[in-house]
């Protein structure tokens, strides 16, 4: 069945403020997917975010593509993705644009002690979520500790030591499922 | 850097991220605060910020980085760099039974996300160097630290009362 680019936008832009990253944005659509307009199947949508991960970029951008696609025509997948960005699009551009005013107020001196140090420590949060089940004595925790070390005493770029780590995965982790990034998913739980 | 250079640049990053926003921290800050200078510390971490207090996917946060870079048109042509991947999707759904049983992605994802703990650690610690002024900017990063790892609070209750932290102490001073 075919949806109208209205009810597709609508849908999907819904959708982008969910809350938690792509699983929030998961967990709204599921409602006005499954519960609400009875569209797709719990099984299927599932079948769609599996494939998701697979896809080199955001899972929800793939399942927004893959539902606007079915719903929608290639028209479609502009607009569910379009409407999915949208909420989180607009309100980043509006903090960016303030933060110029920021710079020009006296209040930009208090960054430094109070909005930087906390948003570094998001930053190791997040790390250590995606690593949450490597801190033990391990291969990963092996691979992480050598990526840490050449990071800091070595001029290797990130791009090379992180593909290096793909790399080396594919023979050390062979068969792994991909792990949904918890870093990204928790946002702001 | 040209407004393309900065879209294939975040293209390629989001691509061998799969799209994670942390993983690409290490990337964007040696190729725009270390490489470039077209950034500094801390407008990546404003960046970063921003794509966690918002709703929507994390990554979008690209967004802010593009449009620091080049405006609204930097805005739009990141965003519109780390969606275009997901087209790939298309030909996949005909395709996923086969692929879904690929062992070399999973492992590929899986040795990626392990180095990228360590590379965006040791990231961590570069941009501390620059970021981390003085004593008040450690204590509030310990305190948002035990805050949302030791007490695992909500993370903007974390940041507002980290950064609260820092306004009432450097007050006091």
């Amino acid at each position: 069945m075919r949806l109208t680019q209205r009810e597709l936008f609508a849908i999907f832009f819904r959708a982008g403020w969910g809350f938690g990253g792509g699983l929030g944005v998961l967990a709204l659509l599921e409602d006005e997917l499954i519960t609400r307009r009875g569209l797709v199947t719990r099984d299927e949508l599932r079948t769609l975010h599996g494939m998701g991960r697979i896809v080199p970029s955001g899972t929800m951008t793939g399942v927004a593509v893959a539902c606007g696609y079915r719903f929608g025509g290639l028209a479609g997948t502009v607009v569910a993705l379009t409407a999915m960005v949208l909420p989180a699009f607009t309100l980043i551009v509006a903090l960016t644009i303030g933060y110029d005013y920021l710079r020009a107020s006296p209040l930009f001196g208090l960054l430094p002690f109070t909005l930087l140090p906390a948003a570094i420590a998001i930053i190791v949060r997040a790390a250590l979520r995606l690593g949450q089940d490597i801190f033990r004595p391990s291969r990963e925790l092996a691979v992480a500790a050598a990526a840490f070390a050449l990071t800091l005493l070595t001029g290797f770029s990130p791009v090379v030591l992180l593909l290096a780590g793909g790399l080396l995965g594919t023979f050390l982790f062979k068969g792994s499922p991909r792990a949904e990034d918890p870093g990204d998913a928790e946002a702001n739980t | 850097m040209s407004l393309l250079s900065l879209a294939l640049l975040i293209g390629a990053f989001n691509l061998m991220t799969f799209g994670s926003g942390t993983i690409m921290i290490p990337m964007l800050q040696a190729q725009f605060v270390d490489g470039a200078h077209v950034l500094t510390a801390d407008q990546l971490l404003y960046a970063f910020t921003l794509g966690r207090v918002t709703p929507g996917q994390a990554n979008v946060y690209v967004a802010s980085i593009g449009y620091m870079l080049y405006g609204m048109p930097g805005a739009m042509a990141s965003v519109l760099a780390i969606s275009l991947p997901g087209y790939l999707m298309i030909p996949l759904v005909k395709g996923y039974e086969r692929l879904r049983h690929t062992a070399w992605i999973g492992g590929f994802t899986r040795g990626l996300t392990v180095a990228s703990v360590g590379v965006v650690l040791a990231s961590v610690v570069q941009i501390s160097r620059d970021a981390l002024t003085g004593p008040l900017a450690w204590l509030v990063l310990a305190a948002t630290l035990v805050m949302t790892q030791v007490l695992r609070w909500n993370l903007l209750v974390a940041i507002g009362i980290g950064g609260g932290l820092g306004l009432v102490l450097n007050a006091l001073r």
